[in-house]
């Protein structure tokens, strides 16, 4: 098991190597480089020129790149060519934001999905069962920016029950019930899509089960109903939905992109779309790197969880 | 059982009131909340490169020059007045005295000359703090700041520029207190000092800025405390904020929110035409487009007002060239190409293509100053079409966008430029001039009459404001000629605030002047 986990872990430095190498060169191979960007339409040779050398564009790709690794190794992610600040305050800083929108989207698709799947294969054909499968084509098809602006309008503009942006109050950052506030809508539109395959996926594994011999048996030895579903039935359930509610959570980081627009959450995934738009390749890097780093680690959690969830998974 | 739930309902009940009992943020008086379309990058004035940066920056600093309210003509601003010697090399300006920087150390000419010598002067020690893009396009030409006695400095040119006064408008110009930009060193852009209305206070990284009232602004003693910035990139949620009290004020409404928010009773909108212009440029180098009567052709063939009416919704007024209408170097009598498809064709067939010709139109997606680019540029492709000219548009992001503009091999191309001033050396000579051909300049057009070349180099050695105007008209005239553009339209900007705010008003340098603002 240790030895498992050492060697995933080891694994990570390819892996993150092998990311920001795609980025890197994805960055400076596509036309515009920062130095065009920051002049703009008012770009004269002489400054485009200037500009390039003081910001040493002028070296060779693979100089550049060896010339960030170097820093990199020393714990430095660089200064933002754009925003003249040190990458890495910067993005841990906008990362904690995002961090609380995944976790809160991730929560809320994971038991709310649960919760309906289940419901849902309990009573299969029921009432509850085609709303929840109507709902959830709706959810899965919806785009994410247009039910994000759906919610803002009638939550915000007509009922004024909830703000429309931001993570905190205008005036500075209140307390709790100031970010949850805040945070109800653009977790909502984020969790949505994810909330209705967890339902999905519940609802088709959970029927599967409850067809099983084992569920005749509990039943049969006289067990309360609550108990054979939770305790015989969702928990043996449970391993393929793991399994995609860690593809979720790397699919709800990416998503916090277009979420964190519309909402003007403080996010990374604003600030990376910021900098790429920018050609700001030190903001950018320590972006991806955050985030490649989050999807290993959580891919790593949800690989660790099946021993826990099912004993006859052994590591090797 | 039964108990366990009643006590398990009873702690969530618990929860959610004492959630509902937590106090929320005090409203604190006399705080003026915007609405940015994006977050400042930088604020130190020497460094920005966008609007939103130059907005919220330009409260904390000052230029020696300024404009008035509503207007780009020069008036004195840190500085109470200048000469200009007879040669037109030498501007010597006495400062105000008494003006300090937040930092309370004193505007004198020292610092003047460490504002502007540490963007082009490489052994300045402040030099390698920053990287300052425009230095040479604004300061190219100042030789040397010479510092004559503590409230007296005077700018040594290289060659006369009748428009080096607009030139020390722009943000570029503004006058740091050399005391902060040492200290904070590289950080400076994140904590700005000068001499302006309001003092930097916070920045809450893709949050707010927030700036606080300078108590003893030399100018006039403002009415509110502080303003907060919030950046927020989507529409409809700056809409929404405005709608219910987050916002007070927002600029940049989009077209289509206009009508919609001109209804609403407790907004007001205000309008005004900015120093900006957008065209559809033409590659005048290159067949079929060096012929004058193809470009006319293709004047005549695009609906101006059907753009500005459909499309921009009002957002926009037709241009007849280049210059602000109505400033003092714009040629009132001239007259904008009418929409005619007819004389269209009959100048095509006269220039030898009476069956038209193909021919690719390249369009950023976005960019500063570019409004509705797609937009606006398919409606001139079904113009064109209508006169025989198959166009086929050539979407591109803005980077991409000015690195392929950069190869000279256009055709047409849609391009907008903010001079930020009224002064018409800055948009003719950059965007006309034959020596600002690109890649050297933006003349993105390629366009060369030396008529008209030597017309805006005169203008450049006269310091009579009279003639360069007469100099001025009479090169507007060839351009309208010569055609090298498809004039379209001058931006209008739209402001929407609350009816708190009183004392608002947009300025044609695209600046928000929120220190002239007070809140009932």
């Amino acid at each position: 098991m240790r030895s498992y986990l050492a060697r995933r872990l080891l694994l990570l430095v390819p892996v993150l190597v092998g990311v920001s190498v795609v980025v890197f060169l994805v960055l400076h191979l596509s036309p515009g480089d920062p130095a065009e960007i920051m002049l703009g339409s008012q770009a004269t040779q002489e400054d485009l020129a200037r500009l390039r050398r003081e910001l040493g564009l002028t070296e060779p790709l693979h100089v550049q790149y060896v010339h960030w690794v170097a820093h990199v190794a020393r714990g430095d992610l660089g200064r933002s060519i754009w925003m003249k600040r040190p990458v890495l305050d910067e993005v841990l800083n906008r990362y904690k934001a995002t961090l609380v929108l995944t976790a809160s989207g991730l929560l809320l698709s994971t038991v709310g999905g649960i919760i309906l799947g289940v419901a849902s294969a309990v009573r299969p054909h029921s009432f509850l069962d085609r709303m929840s499968a109507v709902t959830s084509l709706f959810g899965a098809s919806m785009p994410v920016f247009w039910l994000g602006i759906v919610l803002m309008v009638v939550f915000s503009l007509w009922l004024g029950w909830l703000p429309a942006s931001g993570m905190w109050a205008p005036y500075g950052e209140g307390g709790l019930r100031d970010l949850l506030a805040h945070l109800v809508l653009p977790a909502v539109t984020l969790a949505a899509a994810s909330l209705t395959i967890i339902a999905r996926l519940t609802r088709s594994t959970m029927l599967e089960i409850l067809s099983q011999d084992y569920i005749r048996t509990a039943r049969a030895k006289g067990l309360v109903e609550q108990r054979v579903v939770f305790r015989h039935g969702l928990k043996n359930a449970l391993v393929p939905i793991v399994t995609v509610v860690g593809v979720q959570a790397g699919y709800l980081l990416g998503g916090a992109v277009l979420t964190e627009t519309v909402f003007a959450w403080p996010g990374v995934g604003l600030l990376m779309v910021q900098g790429i738009l920018a050609r700001d390749f030190p903001l950018v890097q320590g972006c991806v790197l955050v985030i490649a780093l989050t999807f290993v680690l959580i891919n790593l959690a949800v690989d660790l969880l099946y021993a826990w969830l099912d004993p006859r998974i052994q590591y090797e | 059982m039964t108990a366990r739930r009643a006590l398990v309902s009873m702690i969530a009940i618990a929860l959610v009131l004492s959630l509902a009992a937590l106090p929320l943020a005090a409203q604190p008086t006399g705080t003026l909340l915007v609405g940015l379309v994006a977050e400042p990058v930088n604020l130190d004035p020497a460094q920005v490169t966008d609007l939103n940066s130059i907005r919220v920056g330009r409260r904390v600093v000052e230029t020696l020059v300024a404009f008035p309210d509503e207007s780009t003509q020069v008036v004195p601003g840190l500085a109470e007045s200048w000469t200009i010697s007879k040669d037109g090399l030498q501007y010597t300006f006495k400062l105000r005295s008494g003006v300090k920087f937040h930092d309370s150390t004193p505007l004198n000419a020292e610092a003047v000359k460490f504002s502007i010598e540490r963007q082009i002067n490489t052994e300045h020690p402040a030099y390698k703090l920053g990287k300052y893009p425009f230095a040479n396009y604004f300061f190219g030409n100042v030789k040397a700041v010479e510092v004559l006695s503590p409230e007296r400095v005077a700018f040594l040119l290289k060659e006369p520029r009748a428009s080096f006064l607009a030139i020390l408008t722009s943000s570029a110009a503004s006058i740091v207190s050399p005391t902060a930009v040492m200290k904070s060193g590289p950080d400076y852009p994140s904590h700005p000092v000068g001499t302006g209305p309001f003092r930097f206070a916070s920045w809450d990284r893709g949050q707010r800025v927030v700036l606080e009232k300078n108590s003893s602004y030399w100018k006039y003693p403002l009415k509110i405390e502080r303003v907060i910035y919030r950046p927020i990139v989507e529409d409809q949620a700056r809409l929404t904020e405005l709608m219910t009290g987050g916002l007070d004020l927002i600029v940049g409404v989009p077209a289509d929110y206009v009508s919609k928010l001109e209804q609403s009773p407790n907004v007001s909108i205000l309008k005004q035409t900015g120093a900006h212009v957008w065209y559809l440029g033409i590659n005048n180098q290159k067949k079929p487009f060096d012929d004058k009567r193809v470009r006319q052709a293709l004047n005549y063939a695009v609906n101006k007002d059907a753009i500005v009416r459909d499309v921009l919704k009002g957002t926009g007024t037709l241009s007849k060239g280049p210059v602000l209408p109505g400033t003092w170097g714009a040629d009132a009598a001239l007259r904008a190409y009418p929409y005619d498809p007819e004389k269209a064709k009959k100048l095509l067939a006269e220039a030898g293509y009476p069956n038209g010709f193909s021919t690719t139109l390249w369009v950023p997606e976005s960019g500063s100053g570019m409004q509705a680019p797609v937009a606006m540029s398919t409606v001139m492709q079904s113009n064109l079409k209508a006169v025989g000219v198959n166009v086929s548009l050539q979407t591109m992001e803005w980077g991409a966008y000015l690195t392929k503009l950069r190869s000279k091999e256009q055709d047409l191309f849609a391009l907008s430029w903010m001079a930020g001033t009224e002064d018409p050396d800055m948009v003719m000579y950059p965007l006309l001039h034959s020596s600002q051909w690109t890649p050297v300049g933006p003349n993105r057009a390629l366009y060369k009459n030396a008529r008209f070349d030597e017309l805006l180099q005169q203008a450049r050695l006269t310091t009579d404001q009279a003639k360069r105007a007469q100099l001025y008209k009479e090169a507007q005239r060839i351009l309208v000629d010569d055609a090298p553009w498809v004039f379209v339209d001058h931006e209008i900007q739209i402001a929407a605030f609350t009816k708190r705010v009183q004392g608002f008003k947009l300025h044609p340098s695209f600046d928000l002047r929120v220190e002239t603002i007070s809140l009932k």
